[in-house]
């Protein structure tokens, strides 16, 4: 035995020298090699003779006849290049015909990949359009902008915004600094020209905004319109809306509480692609005016800087990083003595802000890069699976292009000839998906723009960047779902691929088509829980008791009509029942905190407020548990307030009639007294939970009036009230809503989770049962012959089907295994635990979700194994 | 008349000669170590072989499969004309000094 054993030469070498001549021809040397080591082995130890021909080795592959041996083999240099024009050429009518001849699976592959691909389309045009953020500004590069960071005690908030007295200071005592901008987003506001009105939105800059930033002024002149206080600066379209075809420059128009101002200049309307967003400029010099006259206050612009920004226009060559070394001096300086509150600052690129860092305090649509990279991963999750599909598919089919493969290498064929011949196939497939997942993409375009937020600053049109960026996105899905089929495939060895024998270890690739199968059933599974749950959370949260009436209650808008004459005029309407005032929309949001004291000081809580009148209570029908309501007389009624029970708990208080009579403080000196109790509701959505809260009556502060209504003929009385309308406000709209669709609207955010849930979720299952189709009927094709002569020998059709199903049945029964404890703890740890009132899951979502899966997943597999098992036995038996 | 006959070459050559059909590479070394007292490695054989088959002193085929050597055929050479030649040209020119040699080159002194 040992004798045997040692009379091999060792392996290692004999490999090396292999692999080192290629396709050169060393028969000969080989042979030459192992005699003269069994030659050594008579006369010398084995493992000596092993060293011999280690050396041997060695000095054949250094000699000068492999080298000429491999020169002769080697190809000649065309001959194995990849791309050469006649070789690509056939590929290609290669991959047609092969897919005009497979038209099934050509399609399945072809489907799911655009059904794949469309998703990342819409993430490719968002991010190319993201990347193109504020690129148009001619001095882009020298631009930054200071950020800041509160450092109160436990969070460290991170805002956009800056203490504008920033800019001044910079200015004063930092060279290399050409421009510091001031900018304060608080011009907001309703404006008036000649009774025309209409809402516009803006910031207030710094007279060289124009110099720093690249907005071209279509009228007015760039240097002056933007110096004197009360000077504006519109945008074309808002001028439009304002003035319309007439001119704009000069007109004065007002803007409470700003007060009045003469546009100087109108601006053209600015790109989409931009972090700003506004529609009128002011000049800074106005707030400043205002600021002198009292009419605007700010406490401590060191520490309330909302809305504030401060850009920077720096000189060429000067260090950022040296810049915020002076930044941290300054925070140093001014917040040293401070103990509550420390703000620092840093610098941030103009091309860092979009996409970029999540800030609190944004002066326009912001995109961060935790949103965008949740967005990408949801993707992936969608063209992964279908990548994986096409693989799947691909190998599976194996067997049947074996005989093309083996033929091939006989003929020649090279290795990486027939995978780059995959390989084009693939990224043909995988370009007949571009057009496809292009069309798709133009369909759910709209809805995914209308879907999320911020859409104001987001464009998907398809440029020639964004197209070529989808060609090579193609490019690299076909790249890489090709790789592994091809790779396998080019891998055949051509004796067995001509036998038609799998050579392949079966077992591995089995088990990695199941693990494919599962995983993205469990995805899909995945996605229809979560329709379903957020759906149901849905439901629970529209039908939860409120603890107050909503129904048949109109909301109208105040506007600038008086609260008293409105009720006069409208109380005589038919149709109204009662009408009452508030500053709000119950259930909502809620506009107004308070700090509330006890008159010792001793304890505080913030209390949220609203402002109703004293009908505004029975009309909701809230319950008053003690005490009184508001009485009609409005006068004495500001001193007092009515308490929700979750006040009383707050200020341990037990017994909701001693509460009654108590005074308390807001702010610092306005004294209330409590009058009433009522019992705890929803004052805002369902996400919070229910605090403190009180009723206050200030006519000043009604915005809405709630009417409720006969429900008779909802049309025609509100038609009533319109025409009631015109005769107080003529020049305003009547805007009317009812108060049960606006609470509806409050939760509208669950339907576009649904949308997104259900959507990804459509895209998820049409991959895995396409994936599924495609190994169903070709483990349905192979077994033709096996079910003909089962058939024959007596099985039932039941029993065909059973045996073709089972197997794919196992794989989803897995899938769902995995899955439904996966979502649950996703929605019930992570997603649900933002809302405070929320449903339980329970075994009803799993179990709908689970139906429908397999629902659809069995209808795939049964629609094959049903034909199969049908048919005739002899058609499949009868050919050989 | 092409190309220079190194020494070690002409021992090829003339080794190869003498072996007639059993020439192959490990029948050349083991021959040159024995009569030559010299050991010279597969490799620098091989590239010798390759070069004088590239001057065209020397061609090759491949024989028949046998059991030993694992089944592998064997490469056997043989001289060409152009060999011979060569082989003939030396020897007349070495001749030619032997006997043009002023002084006994016999050992024995």
């Amino acid at each position: 035995m040992k004798d045997h054993y040692t009379r091999k030469p060792p392996g290692l070498p004999n490999k090396l020298l292999r692999w080192y001549c290629r396709n050169a021809n060393i028969e000969d040397l080989e042979g030459d090699l192992e005699e003269l080591f069994l030659l050594n082995l008579e006369h010398m130890p084995a493992r000596r003779a092993k060293m011999r021909y280690w050396k041997d080795v060695a000095s054949l592959i250094f000699s000068y006849a492999l080298k000429r041996r491999r020169e002769q083999a080697a190809f000649h240099v065309f001959s194995s290049t990849f791309f050469h024009p006649a070789m690509l050429k056939n590929y290609f009518v290669i991959a047609t015909r092969s897919l005009a001849r497979h038209k099934f699976f050509a399609a399945v592959n072809t489907i799911g990949l655009a059904v794949g691909m469309s998703i990342s389309l819409l993430l490719i045009a968002m991010l190319s359009f993201l990347w193109r953020y504020d690129d148009f500004h001619s001095r882009q590069d020298n631009i930054y902008r200071i950020i800041s960071t509160k450092h109160d005690g436990s969070r460290n908030e991170k805002f956009a915004s800056a203490p504008s007295l920033l800019a001044d200071k910079l200015k004063d005592e930092y060279a290399g600094i050409d421009q510091a901008i001031r900018i304060n987003a608080n011009l907001a506001g309703e404006a008036d020209y000649e009774g025309m009105r209409l809402p516009l939105n803006g910031y207030f800059v710094d007279a060289s905004f124009l110099d720093v930033f690249t907005f071209p002024l279509l009228k007015g002149n760039a240097r002056s319109a933007l110096t004197k206080p009360n000077a504006l600066l519109i945008t074309e379209t808002a001028s439009k809306k304002m003035f319309g075809q007439g001119d704009a420059l000069g007109k004065i128009i007002s803007m409470p509480p700003f007060g009045d101002f003469e546009i100087t200049g109108v601006l053209k309307d600015h790109p989409k692609n931009t972090h700003f967003h506004f529609e009128v400029l002011a000049s800074y010099q106005t707030l400043l005016s205002l600021q002198r006259e009292g009419k605007w206050k700010v406490e401590n612009p060191w520490k309330e800087f909302r809305n504030s920004y401060v850009y920077l226009l720096l000189q060429d060559g000067i260090e950022p990083e040296r810049l915020e070394n002076f930044l941290a001096d300054v925070s140093g300086e001014t917040y040293g003595s401070e103990d509550d509150l420390k703000v620092s600052f840093r610098l941030q690129a103009l091309n860092d802000i979009t996409p970029g860092e999540d800030l609190y305090n944004q002066i326009g649509p912001s995109w961060d890069y935790i949103s965008l990279s949740i967005f990408a991963c949801l993707t992936l999750m969608i063209l992964l699976p279908a990548c994986f599909n096409y693989a799947n598919i691909s190998i599976s089919r194996a067997l049947k292009r074996m005989k093309e493969i083996g033929l091939r290498k006989v003929m020649g064929g090279q290795r990486n000839q027939i995978f780059i011949q995959f390989i084009t196939e693939t990224v043909v497939i995988a370009f007949i998906a571009l057009v496809i997942a292009a069309g798709m993409f133009h369909f759910i375009r709209e809805q995914f723009l209308m879907l999320i937020v911020g859409s104001d600053a987001l464009e998907l049109n398809v440029d020639v960047r964004t197209a070529s960026y989808f060609v090579l996105f193609a490019l690299f899905v076909g790249l890489t779902s090709g790789l592994v089929p091809a790779l396998y495939l080019s891998k055949l060895t051509p004796i067995y691929a001509l036998k038609a024998k799998n050579t392949a270890r079966g077992f591995t690739s089995l088990n990695f088509r199941k693990f494919l199968v599962v995983s993205q059933f469990a995805l899909s599974l995945g996605f229809i829980m979560g329709v379903v749950v957020v759906l149901n959370q849905y439901r629970y949260t529209v039908s939860h008791d409120m603890g107050f009436n909503k129904e048949n209650i109109l909301d109208v808008e105040l506007q600038q009509t008086n609260p008293e004459i409105f009720r006069n005029e409208f109380s005589r309407l038919s149709s109204v029942q009662k009408i009452s005032m508030s500053s709000g929309v119950l259930g909502t949001t809620i506009s107004g905190r308070v700090m509330v004291k006890t008159p010792e000081k001793s304890d505080s809580a913030e209390v949220f407020q609203m402002f109703v009148d004293h009908q505004f209570i029975p009309n909701l029908g809230i319950d008053l548990v003690a005490g009184e309501n508001f009485s009609p007389d409005s006068r004495s009624n500001q001193r007092f307030v009515i308490v929700n029970e979750e006040f009383l708990k707050a200020f341990r208080i037990t017994d909701p009639r001693a509460a009654a009579g108590q005074t308390f403080l807001l702010g610092n000196s306005q004294e209330v007294t409590v009058i009433g109790v009522v019992r705890n509701f929803h004052y805002m959505d369902l996400s919070e939970p229910v605090k403190s809260f009180f009723f206050r009556c200030d006519p000043a502060e009604f915005r809405f009036a709630n009417i409720k209504v006969g429900s008779a003929n909802i049309f025609s009385s509100i038609s009533e009230m319109e025409s009631t309308w015109k005769t107080l406000a003529p020049n305003q709209r009547f805007t009317a809503r009812f108060f049960e669709d606006e609470i509806e609207e409050t939760y509208s955010f669950y339907f576009s989770m649904v949308k997104i849930c259900g959507f990804l979720g459509f895209l998820a299952i049409t991959i895995s049962c396409l994936g599924l189709l495609g190994m169903v009927v070709f483990t349905v094709e192979n077994r033709v012959k096996e079910i003909g002569i089962r058939k024959v020998m007596g099985a039932s059709e039941i029993n065909v089907i059973y045996l073709l199903s089972k197997h794919f049945a196992n794989l989803m029964l897995v899938a769902a295994l995995i899955a439904v404890p996966v979502t649950w703890m996703f929605f019930e740890k992570v997603y649900l635990r933002v809302y405070f009132y929320r449903i339980n899951i329970g075994f009803t979502e799993p179990r709908l979700s689970l139906l429908f899966m397999m629902f659809i997943g069995l209808a795939t597999i049964l629609s094959q194994t049903m034909r199969a098992a049908k048919a005739n036995p002899v058609d499949s038996l009868r050919s050989e | 008349m092409k190309g220079y006959l190194g020494e070690f070459e002409e021992l090829v050559l003339l080794t190869i000669a003498s072996l007639n059909e059993e020439a192959y590479g490990v029948a050349i070394q083991q021959d040159i170590e024995k009569r030559a007292k010299r050991t010279i490695s597969i490799g620098a054989l091989h590239s010798t072989i390759t070069r004088l088959e590239e001057k065209g002193f020397l061609k090759s085929r491949m024989g028949d499969p046998t059991q030993e050597r694992g089944g592998r055929r064997k490469r056997i050479f043989k001289i060409t004309r152009e060999g011979k030649v060569a082989l003939n040209n030396c020897k007349a020119l070495r001749d030619e000094l032997w006997s043009l040699s002023k002084i006994n080159l016999s050992p024995g002194k």
